[in-house]
């Protein structure tokens, strides 16, 4: 976590550990901090990606874009510590006497160059974002590899299901609501409580017909086990653990998208 | 564009570029800040991959600023400008500029001398995946 040092009362330093984040994207913030020690890394995040805008070493500063552009002081990008970084912080007010007070042509070219720069960040957000889809086409493609994440549907599926290793005699109806090669979604009835236990890692052997007519068979087990929220059906979440290979490829097919 | 009040005793000449004219080459060194008065120029970068666009300046946008100020002071241009249509450009005086510059605190000359930082670096990491999506795409074919 940060530390400050009130050694100098007009100078604020802080230091920062491996890994700690310093500013956010997005939060308001209007100081400007130099490196004094440590390397920062300046990125942007989208979808839970990290797109690295560039590493600062000593001597160097950041966080002068929301001062530059005075967007509402929202701060354009994230900083992290890469390494045991000490910070001296400067007040906007340190500079924006001074900065007010350029020469405005110089002033000019400073405001293109924070254009420039934002709209190549911008550029490299995009370009990052093309990259994130170009390999999701790529898992499509091999979707029938078990280590690939699965494409999941909603469906309305009717079902029959019984405890793992009981007779298919005592099968109860169900119908399933989601699906994908790892798991399945199913309202049920609550009575069937009654006949066995439904509990959070309970196995159950389930059987369906697909739109395309073909049967699967599969076994299940419960993660989770709640009330549905719009009608008197409980909701049934489960993980698969078993699938045979013509399951798993007619599974597969249904759930191809398109 | 219309040239600004301020702007007229920095404006010390003017060039016209004719459409895939080479402004700036890369690796030159650069003497001149430029303003774009008219038309449209394109930064490039030459890489394994070819030559690849990574920015389009329009008018107003000021370029060659970067051998101006700070590090890269007298330094050789990481990206070419080349003219995209007929492009009309006013040539800054950059002893000027470079004097406003030095009048300037250590602070605010370092906080510019950290954009140009910058700016190289995200010029670069984008014509690094301009480059990688257009291997990518060849791949697939």
């Amino acid at each position: 976590m940060t530390q400050p040092c009130t050694n100098d009362p007009t100078l604020i330093t802080l230091k920062y550990r491996q890994g700690d984040l310093i500013i956010k994207e997005g939060d308001y913030g209007i100081s400007i901090y130099k490196i004094n020690k440590g390397r920062v890394l300046i990125f942007r995040e989208r979808d839970d990606k990290q797109i690295a805008l560039s590493t600062l070493m000593p001597g160097e500063i950041f966080g002068e874009i929301a001062f530059l552009r005075k967007a509402g002081e929202r701060r354009s990008a994230s900083a992290r510590a890469l390494e045991e970084t000490e910070l001296e912080v400067w007040h906007p007010s340190i500079l924006s006497e001074e900065y007010v007070g350029m020469p405005p042509m110089l002033r000019y070219v400073v405001d293109q160059l924070v254009s420039r720069l934002l709209r190549m960040n911008h550029l490299l957000v995009k370009l990052s974002d093309q990259k994130n889809r170009r390999q999701k086409v790529t898992e499509k493609s091999d979707q029938f590899l078990s280590q690939r994440r699965y494409y999941r549907k909603t469906v309305d599926l009717e079902c029959y299901y019984w405890p793992t290793g009981a007779s298919p005699k005592v099968r109860l109806p169900g119908w399933i609501t989601d699906l994908s090669l790892s798991g399945v979604g199913m309202k049920i009835l609550p009575q069937n409580t009654s006949s066995f236990p439904h509990m959070p890692g309970d196995s159950f052997t389930l059987t369906t017909v697909l739109p395309n007519g073909r049967d699967i068979e599969l076994r299940a087990n419960i993660v989770s086990i709640k009330q549905d929220e719009t009608s008197d059906r409980l909701t049934v979440g489960m993980s698969i653990t078993d699938l045979s290979d013509q399951s798993k490829k007619l599974l597969g097919f249904f759930l191809m998208p398109g | 564009m219309e040239i600004r009040p301020f702007m007229q005793i920095y404006l010390s000449g003017e060039e016209t570029y004719a459409s895939g004219d080479i402004i700036i080459e890369q690796g030159s060194t650069v003497n001149s800040v430029y303003i774009v008065l008219e038309g449209r120029a394109r930064v490039t970068k030459r890489t394994k991959a070819g030559i690849v666009t990574i920015d389009t300046l329009k008018p107003g946008a000021i370029f060659g600023e970067m051998a101006l100020f700070g590090k890269l002071l007298g330094g050789r241009s990481a990206s070419a400008i080349v003219a995209d249509g007929p492009v009309r450009l006013g040539v800054l005086n950059s002893q000027l500029l470079r004097r406003d510059y030095e009048f300037l605190s250590p602070r605010l000359r370092l906080l510019i001398d950290t954009l140009i930082v910058k700016l190289e670096e995200s010029s670069e990491k984008a014509a690094a995946f301009v480059v990688a999506a257009s291997s990518k795409d060849q791949a697939s074919i």
